[in-house]
């Protein structure tokens, strides 16, 4: 990796849809190995942002770095590094589950053997094995979640991206999801999450970063953001919400 | 070039397995279509037709016709159909999240469109073998054009399923462009049956020289000359390949 300190810098970062700013000038850092939480509003340009980060929507000013690699042009070299839980479903509807994660694998350049391997494992460890010759609509909401989970997990990326990863989930689901996140960060993965539940931010986070209106309005660690307040006060301050 | 080889084969497999997994829309129809065409048309019809094209039979000229024909919608449907749907569920995200290149995915969808064109037209080789004996005059070049032909038109699809907002979208060049200029070709009728005017037309049609490549290659009898042919259909495939993959390159449509 040409830069292994940062995971994902943003510079400058504009977007317009159409006549609307979707990101107004977005710079941050996320230090290799953190846990970051990334808050907003309702369009407030999360999802655009990871959008971005992720090469799945152009922009019109500023820059991505991954590790130091230009994410538009060494995509290439960006996309194995990261992996993105995405909001929205999205899985190939004519795919198993299990042939959906070793395709997906493969596509990462991961042999079959290897990817049917991991896919058991994530599977396994996602509580879905028993549905692994059913096809994505065969599974309730709280399981294509996981499901999302394996898919984003299945070439062990050095960045997981997951957004809004526990919303719909139950308790015990959310649990699985924290306890797993906070595995992987250990081990040395650097997380980036946004939720809508403060709870969640608080509990997982060591950074914070809060986005408004496609500004980014408060940034920095936990404690210097919070401040002996709670996450959902300052939520609600800078955001202008209260 | 390739540099994510095992990206490129597991996209390529998906393709492929996709359309055989459904085969009874994708491989079926045109094999029965096509039996109908040749008992009815060049069994039935042709053999009270005096021909008088060195010394083909009409079944023996529309053959190749056929199987250009279904070459061209096979590889075409295929492309346009996983993309568009992959746009459609969203899960084109799946391939665009990966670190196959622009280029390597265009491929990718490609040997799914050129691998059913090949099945699909082969298919109407052997059927017709049971209605006429028909040889291949030239491998090389049969080979040569079934690539060519099925490059241009699955690259064809996947401008078309790029382009297309809506289902009905999908198949308005198939339908109003392709067919009209494919049949205009001369898959059915040599064009010096043609009225003067519409022969003119014809030699500015681009599906003339990809039909007359195929009929060549296998019955030898040619109107114009196959350098110019070959030409022809090398110069569409080669633009059309990296017109698609620009458009990838630039996401049209394909990010937000
Ligand atoms: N494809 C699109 N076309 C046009 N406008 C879009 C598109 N995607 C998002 N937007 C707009 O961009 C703004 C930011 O949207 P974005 O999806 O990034 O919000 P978000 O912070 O993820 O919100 P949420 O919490 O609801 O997921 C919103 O005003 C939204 O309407
Ligand atoms: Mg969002």
């Amino acid at each position: 990796m040409r830069n292994s300190e940062i995971a994902i810098s943003l510079k400058g970062l504009t977007k317009y849809y159409q006549d609307l700013k979707a990101l107004d000038d977005v710079s941050f850092d996320v230090k290799r190995g953190d846990f970051f939480a990334f808050l907003g509003p309702n369009g407030a340009g999360k999802t655009t942002t990871i959008n971005a980060i992720t090469g799945l929507s152009n922009y019109q000013d500023g820059e991505v770095k991954v590790f130091g690699y230009n994410a538009k042009t060494e995509y290439t070299r960006t996309r194995p590094l990261i992996g993105l839980c995405a909001q929205e479903f999205n899985f190939d509807p004519f795919l198993n589950i299990h042939q959906l994660l070793v395709y997906q694998a493969g596509y990462f350049g991961i042999l079959p053997k290897v990817a049917a391997k991991r896919a058991d494992e994530l599977l396994n460890r996602f509580q879905l094995s028993e549905k692994r010759n059913v096809k994505h609509r065969a599974l309730s909401g709280g399981m294509k979640k996981r499901l999302l989970l394996c898919r984003a997990l299945i070439h062990e990326p050095e960045i997981l991206i997951l957004d809004e990863p526990t919303a719909g989930c139950d308790l015990e689901l959310k649990f699985l999801i924290w306890d797993y996140l906070v595995q992987l960060n250990k081990e040395g993965k650097t997380i980036f999450l946004t939720t809508h539940y403060m709870e969640e931010a608080e509990k997982l986070c060591k950074t914070i970063g809060i986005i408004n209106h496609g500004h980014i309005v408060r940034i920095g660690e936990k404690k210097a953001v919070l401040q002996d307040k709670s996450l959902q006060d300052v939520f609600l301050e800078v955001t202008g919400l209260e | 070039m390739i540099n994510n080889p095992i990206g490129f084969l597991s996209l390529s497999k998906r393709e492929i397995l996709r359309f055989f997994s459904v085969s009874s829309q994708t491989i079926f129809p045109p094999l029965i279509s096509s039996t109908l065409f040749i008992l009815i048309f060049g069994v039935a019809i042709g053999s009270r037709v005096d021909f008088g094209i060195s010394g083909l039979s009409y079944l023996a000229f529309i053959v190749p016709g056929l199987m250009t024909m279904h070459l061209i919608s096979g590889s075409y449907e295929n492309t346009s159909s996983s993309l568009f749907i992959a746009r459609w569920h969203n899960h084109i995200q799946e391939m665009l999240l990966s670190p196959l290149s622009y280029f390597e995915m265009v491929l990718g969808l490609l040997a799914g469109g050129v691998a059913r064109g090949i099945v699909v037209s082969t298919g109407v080789f052997l059927i017709s073998c049971f209605f006429t004996p028909i040889g291949i005059y030239h491998f090389f070049w049969l080979i040569y054009f079934v690539l060519m032909i099925s490059v241009i038109f699955s690259c064809a699809g996947m401008m078309a399923a790029l382009w297309a907002e809506d289902f009905g979208m999908l198949n308005v060049w198939h339908v109003y462009a392709i067919i009209p200029l494919v049949l205009l070709g001369g898959v059915f009728h040599p064009i010096e049956f043609l009225p003067e005017w519409l022969q003119t037309f014809s030699h500015l049609n681009p599906m003339l020289y990809l039909v007359s490549g195929i009929r060549y290659s296998m019955t030898g009898v040619t109107q114009i000359p196959m350098g110019i042919c070959a030409s022809i259909a090398f110069l569409m495939a080669i633009i059309s390949f990296y017109f698609t993959v620009y458009l990838f390159r630039i996401g049209y449509k394909l990010r937000s």
